[in-house]
C-alpha cells in the first residue's frame, strides 16, 4: 500500500517537522519502514554523503576504509562525519566530503562494500535518512524536525516485493545523479526486464526494490536530454505497473500516476509552495483550515513543480 | 438545543463515531465539524439519521448506510456510500474514486463530479452526478442507476453486467462490453421524475443511455477478440 508525501516551502524553512507530520498522518499506510528526503540549503562545494554502516562495532575501521575510498579518488572530507547515537547495529552516518574526480567512479567502487557500508544518498543538498518505524520513532532518531530546507519528500512502507530492512526502505536514490530522490507507491511488473536493460547500461542497483528503478529510469532519461516533464510522460507508456510516485531533483519536484488510476494521490497547491499526499487527510495536518484540495484521480498523469532552492548558490 | 455538534479534529476515530452515535441515540441531528478529511466517518447509521459533515471527509464516509440521511457540505474521498443499503448521501463537492463501491441500494447525490470507478460493482440503489463521471465508472457493476448529468470520462461503463449508465452531455469513450441504446420514453420520465426529487429535472436534456452488450456474460469461443479487449 505505501504512502507517500512531498512539500516544496516558499523558501528555507522546517520542511523536515512538515514531513514528519505529512508522514506521521498516512502511519496506517505502512509501519514497516519509514525515510525522508530532505532538501537543505546547497553547498557551494563538495557532497553532502548519508551513509549506512551495518555493524556499530565496526564504525571507525569502515570510516577508515570509507576515507581510503575517497582519498584514491581525489576527495576527502571536508568535515568530521557524524552518526546517530542510538543502541542499533546499524548506523546512520553524515559526511561532507570534496567532489570525487568522478562521482560514477567513485560510488561503484564504493559499492563493492556495501555489506559494511551502503551509500543512500550524494548531493549538494540532498539528505536521505531511513529507518524502521513510524515517522515519529524515525524523526527522532535522525532529527528531521529541526530540520531546515526548501524542500523534500517522504514515504511510509508497506513492504510487498522486497525485503524489510533500513537499507530497503524509501526513499532512494537515483545512483550515481547526485540530489536526485524518489518515492513510490506500487508495484511495477516488468521490473526484471527494465532492471537487465538498465545494468546492461552500467547502472547498479542496492535493493531488489522497485522504486530504486523507477529512480534510475526516470535519471536515464533524464541524463539523455529530456526534461523530467517528459521522462514523467514516458514512463507512463514504457512502464507497467501501478504505481504513483514523487521524483526530486534539486530544483524540481513532480509525479507520475499510472494508466490505471490505482493509487490515490491529492496536492494543496499554492504559488510557490506545495504539499502532495497520499491522502487528504495528511495535507490537511499541514493545512487545517478548508482549503482547495486538487484531486489527481483520474489516469496517465503528470506534473512537475519548481522548488525554491537558490540555485545561483548550486551552480 | 434541537442538535448534536460533533468536532472532529485530531480526536480518535472510535471516538468521533460514538459521539455520532449518542446524538444520533438521542434523536438529535448531528453536526459534525472540523472534519480535516479524516477516514471512516460516519459508518453504518441507522434509518432516521440526520448527519451533516461540514467540511471535507476522507474515505469510506457513510459507508454500509442502513438508511440515514447525510450530508456533506465540501468533498468526499475515495468510495463515499460504500456498500449502502438504504437512505441518502448528498456531496455538495466532488467525490472521489469508487463513489458508491457495492451499493445495495439508498440514493447518492453529487453535486460536483465524481471521480473514476464511480458505482463500481453496484448491486442497486441510484448515483446521480451534476456534473461528470470519472474513468471506467460503473465498472463491472450488477445492478442499479448510474445518473451523470455532465458527461463522462474514458472507458464508461467498462465490462458492465448488467444495471444502467445515463449520462446526459459528452461520453469520452465507452468501456469494453457495453453499448448505447435509445430510451424510451416512459424510462426518461422515469429518470427525470427521480431529479425531480432533488429539483434537477429538465426536459430539454438529450440522455443517453448505456447498457451491456452482454458479450462477456458467458464465455463463448466465437467471442475471444471481446475477452481480449480486456
Amino acid at each position: 500500500m505505501c504512502g507517500i508525501a512531498g512539500r516544496i516551502l516558499p523558501g528555507p524553512g522546517r520542511v523536515g517537522d512538515e514531513l514528519v507530520k505529512l508522514m506521521h498522518a498516512q502511519r496506517h499506510r505502512g509501519a514497516d519502514s519509514t525515510g525522508f528526503a530532505l532538501y537543505g540549503e546547497p553547498l557551494d562545494t563538495g557532497y553532502i554523503v548519508r551513509a549506512m554502516v551495518a555493524h556499530r562495532h565496526e564504525l571507525s575501521q569502515v570510516l577508515e576504509l570509507f576515507l581510503d575510498l575517497l582519498r584514491a579518488h581525489g576527495s576527502d572530507f571536508l568535515a568530521d562525519p557524524s552518526w546517530d547515537e542510538a543502541t542499533t547495529d546499524h548506523v546512520s552516518v553524515r559526511m561532507v566530503i570534496r567532489e570525487p574526480n568522478s562521482l560514477g567512479d567513485w560510488i561503484r567502487q564504493v559499492d563493492e562494500h556495501s555489506d559494511r557500508i551502503e551509500v543512500q544518498s550524494v548531493g549538494r543538498s540532498l539528505e536521505i535518512v531511513k529507518d524502521l518505524g513510524g515517522a515519529i520513532e524515525v524523526a527522532e532518531k535522525h532529527r528531521v524536525h529541526d530540520f531546515i530546507g526548501t524542500h523534500g519528500l517522504g514515504h511510509a512502507r508497506m513492504a510487498t516485493e522486497s525485503e524489510v530492512s533500513p537499507t530497503a526502505s524509501h526513499p532512494f536514490w537515483a545512483r550515481p545523479f547526485a540530489d536526485v530522490a524518489i518515492v513510490h507507491n506500487g508495484q511495477i511488473t516488468d521490473y526484471f526486464t527494465w532492471r537487465a536493460r538498465l545494468e546492461r547500461k552500467g547502472y547498479r542497483f542496492m535493493t531488489g526494490n522497485d522504486s530504486e528503478l523507477l529512480a534510475v529510469w526516470i535519471s536515464d532519461r533524464m541524463s539523455q536530454g529530456e526534461t523530467q516533464d517528459d521522462a514523467l510522460i514516458r514512463s507512463l507508456t514504457e512502464i507497467d505497473g501501478v504505481f504513483t510516485f514523487l521524483y526530486s531533483t534539486l530544483d524540481r519536484l513532480g509525479f507520475a500516476k499510472d494508466r490505471w488510476a490505482i493509487k490515490p494521490l491529492v496536492a494543496v497547491i499554492g504559488e510557490q509552495s506545495l504539499s502532495i499526499a497520499t491522502e487528504e487527510q495528511a495535507v490537511r495536518t499541514v493545512h487545517l483550515d478548508e482549503i482547495e484540495v486538487v484531486n489527481f484521480d483520474g489516469p496517465s498523469l503528470t506534473r512537475t513543480w519548481q522548488t525554491n532552492v537558490s540555485l545561483d548558490r548550486a551552480a | 438545543m434541537n442538535g448534536h455538534e460533533v468536532i472532529v479534529a485530531d480526536r480518535p476515530l472510535r471516538e468521533c463515531n460514538q459521539d455520532i452515535r449518542d446524538g444520533i441515540d438521542r434523536g438529535l441531528a448531528v453536526r459534525v465539524i472540523d472534519t480535516r478529511s479524516r477516514h471512516n466517518l460516519g459508518i453504518g447509521l441507522p434509518s432516521g439519521a440526520r448527519i451533516h459533515f461540514e467540511g471535507s471527509v476522507g474515505y469510506y464516509c457513510g459507508g454500509l448506510n442502513n438508511g440515514a440521511s447525510i450530508r456533506v457540505s465540501r468533498n468526499a474521498g475515495w468510495a463515499a456510500g460504500e456498500a449502502m443499503a438504504s437512505g441518502d448521501i448528498t456531496i455538495d463537492g466532488y467525490a472521489g474514486v469508487s463513489l458508491g463501491a457495492s451499493m445495495r441500494g439508498g440514493l447518492i447525490h453529487v453535486k460536483g463530479d465524481a471521480g473514476p470507478r464511480c458505482g463500481v460493482a453496484m448491486k442497486g440503489g441510484d448515483i446521480i452526478v451534476e456534473g461528470k463521471i470519472g474513468y471506467l465508472s460503473g465498472f463491472m457493476a450488477h445492478a442499479g442507476r448510474i445518473i451523470a448529468l455532465g458527461g463522462a470520462d474514458e472507458a464508461c461503463a467498462d465490462s458492465l453486467w448488467g444495471g444502467e449508465v445515463w449520462v446526459a452531455g459528452p461520453i469520452a469513450s465507452l468501456g469494453v462490453d457495453s453499448k448505447t441504446e435509445e430510451p424510451a420514453d416512459d424510462e426518461i420520465q422515469e429518470i427525470e421524475t427521480l431529479l425531480a426529487t432533488r429539483g434537477l429535472d429538465d426536459a430539454s436534456r438529450a440522455w443517453q443511455k448505456i447498457v451491456s452488450a452482454q458479450r462477456l456474460w458467458h464465455f463463448e469461443s466465437r467471442d475471444a477478440s471481446a475477452w481480449l479487449m480486456i
